[in-house]
C-alpha cells in the first residue's frame, strides 16, 4: 500500500545519518593513526578515547534528530492516509497488522540508509584524508576504512528509522473504519492526549537545569570549574525544551506569524504554520537543537577569544598565534553540529512538501473563492518561512543565552578577580546561520508552491 | 445594435455550448450544444442524472472549466476566453459558492470565512456591507457563533456559514452543487429555504445543480439535462411532479 515516494524522504534522512556516523568514526580512525605515527602509541591512547568521545556525541545528536524527522514525516503520512487505512480496516485489517507494516517498511528503510549511508560516508572519508595528505596538510600513513565500530551507527540508525517508524505509526490506531465511509471534513488530527508525564519531566528538568545554570554562573565567578555544573544545567534544561517543544514552539510560531502582516495570504499561512501544533513543533525542534548548539559554541568562543585578546594585548604574536586556532576550532565544530541542521532541513522540506499536498481540497477552495495564482505562492512561502524564522530565532536567543553562561562561569573568575563577562557574538556565525535559513526557506517552499499553484478550483467541488 | 444579455434579464448566459473530453473516437461529450440563460433574480435548479453534464455545465458558467465550443456570459461580460487571472477576480467579486462538503477553510473563524472574499480583494467591507453581512448572520442564526471554527460547528451551521460566504459580496449569481448532499433532511430543508429567502427577498440569482427532486422543488425553474442535453424547461413543481417526470426518463432511456 505504500508507494516508494512516501519512502524517499525517511530513506534520504538515514542515509544522511548513516553517512555522517561512519565518515566520522573513520576520519577519527585516520587522525588517530597520524598521531599515532608521529608521537607514538602513549599519547595516543587519551587522544583516541578523547575523539572518541567527541564523535560519539556528535553522531547520537545526528541520530537523534534523524529519528525525530523520521517519526515526524511518517505521522505526516499516515494522517494523509487516514481514509485508505479507514478503508483497509472497514474490509477487515487489523490496526495492529497496519502498524506493523508502516514498522516494517521503517526497519528496510533503515537497513537500507544504513548500508548506502556506510558507502557514501566511506566515500567522503576517504576523499578528504586523500586530498589531506595530497595537501600535505595531514602526513601520509596506512589506515584502513574497515572497522567494527562503524556497525554501531549503522545499527542505530536502522533502529531508530525503524523505532520512529513505530512512534509515527501511532495514529493508525486511532483510525476508525467508518472513517472510510463519512465525508471529507478535515479530522483534528492532533493526538490531544494527556502528556502528563512529559510535561512533569520537562518542568522538572526545566526548573533543575535553570537552577544549575545559575549555580555554574554563581560558581564561575570564582572557580573555571563552574562551567561543569553550567554544562549539566544546560544539557538538562535544553532537553525540558525539547521535550515541551509542543508548548513552547506554537506561541513563538504565532508571534512570528504576525510578523509577516495582516494580508489574506500572509494571515492563513501564519496559520497553516500552527494548525497541527504537534506536527509543527516535531518539525521545527530539530532545526532549534541544530542552531542553538552552533550559536552555543560559536558564542562562547567568541567570547573566550574577546577574553584573550585583552589579556594578552602586550603580546601581539601570541594573538596572532591564537586566531587560527579559535577559528578552526569554531569552524570543524560548527560544521559538525551543523550537520544535525540539515537533517533536520531535510525533515522540515518532506513535511512541508507532504502536508500542503494534503491541503489539495483547500487549496482548491482558496482558488474557487478568488486567491490567484500569485497569493497561493505568497502563502506556501510564507508558511516555510514563519516555520524556518521561529525555528532561526528560538536557537539564537537559546545560543545566545547558553553561550553568555558558558563563558560567564569559565572565565568570570579569570583576569582581576570576580566580574560580568559581557557575551560576544560572533556576527559571521550568525550571519552564516540567518542565510542558511533563508535558503531553507526558499528550497523548502520550491516544489510545494509550484504544485498548489497548479491546483485547480474546481477539485473544491468535487467530492471525493 | 447588440443585444446584452442584460438586455433580456439575463444573468448568466451560454450559446451552442459544447464540451467533449479526449479526442477521436473514445472522445466523450459531456456538454452537446446547450443554449441557456438564468434569469435574474430567479432560484434556478439543474437536475439530471449522474454524468448528465450538470456539473460540467456549472463548472464552465462559474468559470472554473472552460468549453470546447460556445460562448459564456456572465451579466455582460463574455467569460469564455478571459484568462485565469482575471476569471479569478471575477469569481472573487462576482460569484458566489456553495459546496455540497461545506468548504470552509478551517484555520479561520466563521467571521473570518465570510469576510474572506473582501479580504481576498485587499479590502474591509464598507458600512453599508458591513451591515448587510451582521444581517446575513443574524438570520442565519450565526451570530452568537462568529468566533468559532468550522470544526466546532454542526454540518448545518457549517452549511448556513458557506451560503452567509456565498451571500456576503452580493454576487451576480450563487453556484449551489448539491448544497444539502450532506446534511440530513430536516437541516437541508432548512438550508434550502434559506436560499430560497435569499432569492425572494433580496433578488439574489441562484443556480442550484442537485439531483434531489425535494431539493429542486424549493426553485423558481427547474432545468433537466440528460446526456449532455436540456430536455426540459420548467416552472416551480411539487417533488411529485419532478419525480414522476424523473422516472419516465429513466423509463425512456
Amino acid at each position: 500500500m505504500t508507494r516508494l515516494k512516501d519512502l524517499l524522504p525517511t530513506l534520504l534522512v538515514a542515509t544522511l545519518a548513516a553517512a555522517f556516523g561512519v565518515a566520522l568514526l573513520q576520519i577519527t580512525g585516520i587522525l588517530t593513526a597520524v598521531i599515532t605515527s608521529e608521537n607514538g602509541l602513549a599519547e595516543s591512547g587519551t587522544v583516541q578515547l578523547m575523539l572518541g568521545l567527541v564523535a560519539g556525541v556528535f553522531i547520537t545528536i545526528a541520530v537523534y534528530v534523524s529519528a525525530v524527522v523520521t517519526g515526524n514525516t511518517v505521522a505526516t503520512v499516515v494522517a494523509g492516509r487516514t481514509r485508505l487505512i479507514a478503508l483497509l480496516r472497514l474490509i477487515g485489517s487489523s490496526a495492529g497488522a497496519q502498524r506493523a507494516a508502516i514498522a516494517r517498511e521503517g526497519l528496510l528503510v533503515g537497513l537500507a540508509g544504513a548500508v548506502l549511508g556506510a558507502l557514501v560516508g566511506s566515500a567522503a572519508a576517504w576523499g578528504i584524508a586523500e586530498i589531506g595528505m595530497a595537501q600535505g596538510s595531514i602526513p601520509r600513513v596506512t589506515y584502513s576504512l574497515v572497522d567494527p565500530l562503524l556497525l554501531v551507527p549503522m545499527v542505530a540508525v536502522a533502529l531508530t528509522t525503524w523505532l520512529a517508524a513505530w512512534t509515527g505509526s501511532r495514529r493508525v490506531l486511532a483510525v476508525r473504519p467508518a472513517q472510510a465511509l463519512g465525508n471529507a471534513t478535515e479530522a483534528d488530527f492532533d493526538e490531544v492526549s494527556s502528556r502528563r508525564g512529559r510535561a512533569v519531566a520537562a518542568w522538572i528538568l526545566g526548573v533543575l537545569g535553570a537552577g544549575l545554570l545559575v549555580l555554574g554562573v554563581v560558581v564561575g565567578l570564582v572557580r573555571p570549574e563552574g562551567v561543569l555544573i553550567g554544562l549539566l544545567g544546560g544539557i538538562l534544561s535544553f532537553t525540558a525544551i525539547v521535550l515541551a517543544a509542543h508548548r513552547v514552539m506554537p506561541p513563538v510560531l504565532r508571534v512570528v506569524g504576525r510578523l509577516f502582516g495582516d494580508r489574506p495570504a500572509a494571515r492563513l499561512a501564519a496559520e497553516n504554520a500552527v494548525r497541527h501544533p504537534e506536527r509543527s513543533s516535531r518539525m521545527t525542534i530539530g532545526l532549534v537543537i541544530g542552531v542553538t548548539l552552533v550559536t552555543t559554541f560559536a558564542v562562547t568562543m567568541e567570547t573566550y577569544r574577546h577574553m584573550l585578546l585583552i589579556a594578552t594585548d602586550d603580546q601581539p604574536e601570541l594573538q596572532d598565534a591564537l586566531g587560527p586556532v579559535i577559528d578552526g576550532t569554531v569552524a570543524v565544530f560548527s560544521t559538525l553540529i551543523g550537520f544535525s541542521a540539515v537533517i533536520a532541513a531535510v525533515g522540515l522540506v518532506n513535511t512541508l512538501s507532504i502536508s500542503v499536498m494534503q491541503r489539495t481540497r483547500e487549496l482548491g477552495l482558496l482558488r474557487a473563492l478568488g486567491f490567484d495564482r500569485r497569493q497561493i505562492r505568497v502563502m506556501v512561502l510564507v508558511e516555510a518561512a514563519a516555520l524556518t524564522v521561529a525555528a532561526t530565532l528560538t536557537g539564537l536567543v537559546l545560543g545566545i543565552a547558553y553561550g553568555w553562561v558558558g563563558a560567564q562561569s569559565i572565565l568570570g573568575s579569570v583576569g582581576s578577580g570576580p566580574g560580568i563577562v559581557a557575551p560576544v557574538i560572533p556576527w559571521p556565525i550568525v550571519a552564516i546561520v540567518v542565510g542558511a535559513a533563508a535558503l531553507l526557506t526558499l528550497a523548502a517552499s520550491v516544489a510545494p508552491m509550484r504544485r498548489a499553484a497548479r491546483v485547480s478550483p474546481v477539485v473544491a467541488l468535487a467530492v471525493d | 445594435m447588440q443585444i446584452h444579455p442584460s438586455d433580456l434579464g439575463l444573468i448568466a448566459r451560454v450559446t451552442n455550448l459544447g464540451k467533449r473530453y479526449g479526442t477521436g473516437p473514445g472522445a466523450v461529450a459531456a456538454l452537446d450544444d446547450v443554449s441557456l440563460g438564468l434569469r435574474r433574480g430567479e432560484f434556478t435548479a439543474i437536475m439530471g442524472p449522474s454524468g448528465s453534464g450538470k456539473s460540467t455545465l456549472m463548472h464552465i458558467m462559474a468559470g472554473l472549466d472552460s468549453p470546447t465550443s460556445g460562448r459564456v456570459w456572465l451579466g455582460d461580460t463574455d467569460i469564455t476566453d478571459l484568462p485565469d487571472g482575471e476569471l479569478t477576480v471575477l469569481r472573487r467579486r462576482r460569484i458566489g459558492f456553495v459546496f455540497q462538503s461545506f468548504n470552509l477553510v478551517p484555520t479561520l473563524d466563521v467571521r473570518a470565512n465570510v469576510l474572506l472574499p473582501f479580504e481576498l480583494d485587499g479590502r474591509r467591507p464598507s458600512k453599508d456591507e458591513q451591515a448587510w453581512i451582521d444581517e446575513l448572520l443574524d438570520t442565519l442564526g450565526l451570530a452568537p457563533r462568529v468566533k468559532h471554527r468550522p470544526h466546532e460547528l454542526s454540518g448545518g451551521q457549517q452549511q448556513r456559514v458557506a451560503i452567509a460566504r456565498a451571500l456576503a459580496t452580493r454576487p451576480d449569481l450563487v453556484f449551489a452543487d448539491e448544497p444539502t448532499g450532506n446534511l440530513d433532511s430536516r437541516t437541508g430543508r432548512e438550508v434550502l429555504s434559506l436560499l430560497a429567502s435569499a432569492s425572494s427577498r433580496t433578488g439574489q440569482s441562484i443556480a442550484m445543480v442537485t439531483h434531489d427532486p425535494v431539493a429542486a422543488s424549493h426553485a423558481d425553474r427547474i432545468l433537466f439535462l440528460a446526456d449532455g442535453r436540456i430536455v426540459r424547461d420548467t416552472a416551480r413543481s411539487t417533488p411529485e411532479e419532478i419525480s414522476s417526470y424523473m422516472l419516465a426518463m429513466e423509463a425512456a432511456a
